[in-house]
């Protein structure tokens, strides 16, 4: 238990569950998002800004859209924020500490700002489903349950730096850069400003993450290893790659499951 | 793309910071990541087409010319046809959402059934600073 742990104390969420996927909606639930969006399915950064785009007056489609990035800031509070007390665990520089406080800071700044957008439509957080769970993993997560990673591995600095400050913050760029650029096409200031805010901060997070895992990974392969690894597995998760890019990760997962093989002196490898 | 004969791009590995928005936008997919043994993106030049899709996308300038290789024509062209099959499939993509956009416009009407109107006065309308555009 980490020394600033001690001193905090386990409150309940004011939410109850604290969060709501949208792909764990139940059937009155994705009926009541198809009421508003035509679909629960549309319920997709993508497909949203499209639908906003060509229907800019329908303000369900603008609520949605904001509400869904919204949400995932409210989760990064709550992720960024434990990381601040559960790496005080590991051997990591203070500096980095640090460097997740401000960026916990960010997260809240980038909260309050899409409520205000949100209010601006007459919308309020919590109308519209969760698009991420914030920090605390699930029990299969967190090894309680089958097919997770082992105990402990969602909280390891170099894996969170690479996976979420990495890769996900990195997507987080294009994402408010177009959604920022909507706002503009569609003359809705408020939305444009918000985004071409939050996308400076998202750079940096950006760097955060790669310039601690360079440092953490210093004449360290192995810890670049699970670097790249972790990145690799969030991108399989949550990223439409092309045909290449697809390849080039089976190949990556393939290599690494023959020096997994090799290490286990070749026990794994006895699915023919 | 300039002229017949483009110049590639490279990335300066010392300024890059790994986010991969060049690797998601090129249309040839020439910029390997988990390949290349190490964090580093690395454009492979018999791949790059010279568009400048990746420096343009890039959060910080760290994508540059590489006048110094030569493409190899032929190679190119086969370049050229990857990135015409990257459109076709990003423009099929782009068809579906309009489709599924059209649906939930006539599903829900153009101004949506629970929409209220802006509770409060939107910023006003100066352009933006968008630096980054």
């Amino acid at each position: 238990m980490s020394k600033l742990a001690d001193h905090i104390k386990e409150t309940p969420s004011r939410r109850d569950p604290p969060y709501r996927p949208a792909l764990l909606l139940d059937g009155a639930g994705r009926a009541e998002l198809a009421s508003k969006i035509g679909d629960a399915d549309n319920y997709d950064l993508l497909q949203l800004r499209e639908m906003v785009q060509t229907a800019p007056e329908n303000m369900e489609f603008r609520k949605a859209l904001v509400s869904a990035i919204a949400s995932a800031e409210y989760a990064g509070v709550d992720a960024f924020s434990r990381k601040v007390c559960e790496w005080q665990d590991w051997d990591v520089p203070w500096s980095l500490i640090m460097a997740i406080a401000r960026q916990t800071w960010d997260e809240v700044r980038h909260a309050q700002l899409a409520t205000g957008v949100l209010e601006s439509y007459g919308c309020e957080i919590g109308e519209y489903p969760d698009t991420l769970a914030g920090g605390a993993p699930p029990p299969s997560v967190t090894g309680n349950g089958a097919g997770g990673p082992p105990p402990g591995i969602m909280s390891d600095p170099i894996v969170t730096l690479s996976a979420i400050n990495v890769s996900l913050e990195g997507g987080a760029l294009r994402l408010f850069e177009e959604t920022s650029k909507l706002g503009e096409r569609i003359d809705d200031p408020l939305l444009a400003r918000c985004y071409d805010y939050n996308w400076a901060d998202e750079v940096t997070h950006a760097m955060i993450g790669d310039y601690f895992v360079r440092e953490l990974a210093l004449e360290n392969p192995e810890a670049e290893s699970r670097a790249l690894r972790a990145h690799a597995m969030f991108e399989y998760a949550r990223v439409r790659l092309g045909e290449q890019q697809t390849h080039e990760l089976k190949e990556f997962f393939a290599e690494e499951m023959q020096r997994a093989t090799a290490a286990l002196g070749g026990q794994a490898g006895g699915y023919n | 793309m300039r002229g017949v004969q483009p110049t590639v791009l490279h990335i300066d590995l010392q300024r890059c910071i790994n986010c991969s928005l060049c690797r998601r936008a090129c249309p040839t997919e020439a910029i390997n990541y988990f390949s290349t043994g190490h964090r580093t993106h690395v454009i492979d030049p018999a791949w790059c087409i010279g568009c400048d899709i990746c420096a343009k996308v890039c959060p910080v300038d760290c994508i540059d010319e590489d006048p110094s290789y030569v493409p190899d024509p032929a190679q190119l062209e086969i370049a050229k046809e990857r990135a015409r099959a990257f459109a076709k499939r990003q423009h099929g993509i782009k068809l579906m959402r309009r489709q599924r956009t059209a649906a939930a416009i006539s599903a829900v009407g153009p101004v949506g059934a629970h929409s209220r109107a802006p509770s409060t006065p939107q910023a006003s309308a100066e352009p933006s600073t968008n630096a980054h555009a």
